[in-house]
């Protein structure tokens, strides 16, 4: 096992809110390693991206806040740290991308300046020139061409997957440990999807950076990730590196999720008469069941679901669920 | 009767863009171009596409909510592109169309009861309280919601809720054709799965014909009976949906397939990364709108617009080079 560069454990975050306070991440622990990926998958409101905005201490305060848990990074724990030093750590050592390139690039500075204006911050040793070369290198490594013109130009003259580059190229212009990337391709196009995700993975090998890759796309998932957790109303309900999880799930959920998804039958050029759906929806944070989260949408749901709350425990090995009544093989 | 509720020929649509000092037009961006399809009765046809390729204006410009340049869309034997405007409105309740962000196409200060009878009253359906009250708990039971629904506010559902709420608004008028303009693309994957069983089912139980677009190629290929593939303005593949899959002829169809990726881990395909971006729809390529994508471009591709071969009776391609 390589080395672990990130340890989370029993990571708690609330919100207060007008009706009452909500938890939104309850729980969670996972642990990053250099070189690897890890798939943190859910629905929308599962508390995957409230997670990595845990790690990197934005979480707007007030109304949110970490109430409980550590997260472990480089020996230190993340939320203790003052804040000043917290911004030697963000952009630098931890970086985020985010879901919308468009509404995450600023459209009144060039994209040389966005990238500049990291290493200006954390890579003081660097002269102005040097830092204009490197700016350029950066935008040459995401493979956006002729990144001498391109520096000049305004996130406004850019694709929605060149502005994905210049996204990844600010966040990996200090190069750091780790990379969080937050839905990185959901806004984009397959075909450019399959460019981005081509070129995170080839970055990773050549960087060795640890990345927790958030994403609502179990495809997404099964291409680029070494590990998963499964994350719903706040918890992670199974985790295990990727062939075991999509060969053997064991939650009710995660098998449900992945046979919602239609799915191209090549060999027999037939398709099911109908999706396999997961009843209901997703309760809401306010409103949580008293046992197991997922008693009532569950096929396999027992008296026990209902009184009692699971907890997440091993089965085999690495493979890692909180069922009473986890799906046998 | 023909076969075909729909039969659009050459459509066109071009939009100008005005600038300089006088406003004069210095150039067009050619959104659809001269595309040709058919439907059946009771069939879904799919439409897929990168964005920008020009899918959603097809859609539109089908129901004539966006007036066509050109071309002629005939429905059930008629060209609708030469009613009037009372024509038009007369014929809106038999075509309808339901939109991708159910956040955005329900009126927030309206009660559902309100937006569900509001097609009813423009197309004097279901006269009297009675018979009103009785089709709008028949809509309700049709997508699945409960009847206290309709003294409720849009923001009071979820977005599937809201997207089954859309449903029932686009059936309320009894339509027989429905442009679903990317319907599930903002649905959670379990939500998802839930609204595309529920449109198949409407479908089969009132003969429903319809246009599916997304881009989810997934859930374009499930749903439809055939699917068309688009690439900046122009048609270049038509075929069954079993048959695309895997039996594709044109490179963008194979590459736009491929791209998708696959729940699962064991399965490492070859894959063809397209390179470089969809080119600006303002000033085309010359040729093949797809040549500077494609690696099977030969030097005809630079010059000549390919056309229209026909392999079999459902499989119809537009390429010089197709993959064998």
């Amino acid at each position: 096992m390589s080395q672990k560069i990130l340890e989370v454990k029993d990571l708690v975050v609330e919100f207060n809110t007008d009706r009452g306070k909500i938890t939104a991440v309850n729980g969670v622990t996972f642990d990053v390693h250099k070189g690897r990926s890890i798939g943190i998958v859910g629905e929308s409101g599962s508390g995957k991206s409230v997670s990595a905005l845990a790690i990197m201490r934005l979480i707007p305060n007030p109304p949110g806040r970490i109430a409980g848990g550590t997260i472990k990074f480089n020996g230190e724990n993340l939320p203790d740290i003052q804040m000043d030093e917290m911004r030697r750590v963000r952009g630098n050592k931890i970086a985020m991308i985010f879901q919308e390139p468009m509404t995450s690039l600023n459209p009144v500075f060039t994209v040389g300046n966005q990238i500049e204006e990291v290493l200006e911050l954390h890579q003081t040793e660097l002269s102005p020139k040097e830092r204009k070369e490197k700016t350029i290198d950066m935008l040459r490594l995401v493979g956006i061409p002729s990144p001498e013109q391109r520096v000049k130009e305004y996130p406004h003259q850019l694709s929605g997957g060149m502005r994905q580059r210049v996204m990844i190229a600010i966040a990996l212009s200090c190069e750091p440990d780790i990379l969080i990337a937050d839905e990185p391709t959901t806004a984009l196009d397959v075909t450019i999807q399959a460019q981005i995700l081509e070129l995170m993975n080839k970055l990773q090998r050549e960087l060795g950076m640890g990345i927790i890759m958030i994403t609502h796309d179990l495809g997404v998932v099964a291409e680029t990730c070494d590990e998963v957790a499964v994350m719903y109303c706040g918890q992670i309900v199974e985790r295990a590196d990727v062939d075991t999880l999509f060969k053997y799930p064991k939650h009710p959920y995660t098998k449900g999720l992945m046979e919602s998804i239609p799915a191209f039958d090549s060999t027999s050029g037939k398709k099911k008469e109908k999706l396999t759906t997961i009843e209901g929806m997703v309760p809401s944070l306010f409103d949580l069941p008293a046992g197991c989260n997922f008693y009532n949408r569950c096929v396999s749901a027992s008296d026990r679901c209902r009184e009692s709350e699971p907890k997440l425990s091993p089965v085999e090995g690495s493979h890692e669920v909180s069922c009473f009544n986890p799906l046998s093989l | 009767m023909s076969e075909y509720l729909l039969d659009v020929r050459n459509l066109k649509k071009r939009f100008p863009i005005n600038g300089g000092l006088l406003g004069r037009e210095v150039g067009a961006v050619s959104a659809v171009n001269n595309v040709s399809f058919k439907i059946k009765r009771g069939e879904t046809l799919g439409l897929v596409g990168e964005s920008g390729c020009g899918k959603t204006t097809l859609g539109r410009s089908i129901l004539r909510l966006i007036e066509p340049t050109g071309g002629e869309i005939i429905f059930d034997g008629e060209d609708i592109r030469t009613f009037d405007a009372q024509r038009m409105r007369a014929l809106r309740r038999r075509m309808q169309i339901i939109f991708q962000d159910p956040y955005a196409s329900l009126n927030p200060r309206m009660t559902v009861g309100a937006i569900l009878s509001e097609p009813m009253e423009i197309h004097g359906l279901n006269k009297g309280k009675d018979a009103r009250k009785k089709r709008l708990y028949e809509l309700l039971d049709q997508v699945q919601m409960p009847r206290d629904t309709l003294n409720k506010y849009p923001h009071e559902f979820s977005g599937g809720q809201r997207q089954r709420i859309c449903i029932a608004r686009a059936l309320a008028v009894e339509p027989e054709f429905i442009v679903c303009d990317e319907p599930v693309s903002a649905l959670d994957v379990s939500v998802q799965a839930q609204v595309v069983n529920l449109m198949m089912d409407l479908q089969k139980d009132l003969n429903l014909t319809y246009l599916f677009i997304a881009h989810d190629l997934k859930v374009v290929e499930y749903i439809s009976s055939r699917v068309a593939v688009m690439y900046l303005g122009n048609m270049v593949e038509v075929a069954e949906s079993h048959e695309l899959y895997g039996g594709s002829r044109h490179p963008y169809t194979k590459a736009l397939f491929s791209a998708i990726p696959k729940p699962d881990p064991s399965l490492k395909q070859d894959r063809i990364i397209l390179t470089g971006d969809i080119p600006s729809p303002m000033k085309p390529p010359n040729g093949c709108h797809f040549h500077p994508r494609c690696w099977q471009a030969t030097d005809e591709c630079k010059n000549k617009y390919p056309d229209l071969t026909k392999q079999s009776e459902t499989h119809e391609y537009k390429c010089f080079n197709p993959i064998t």
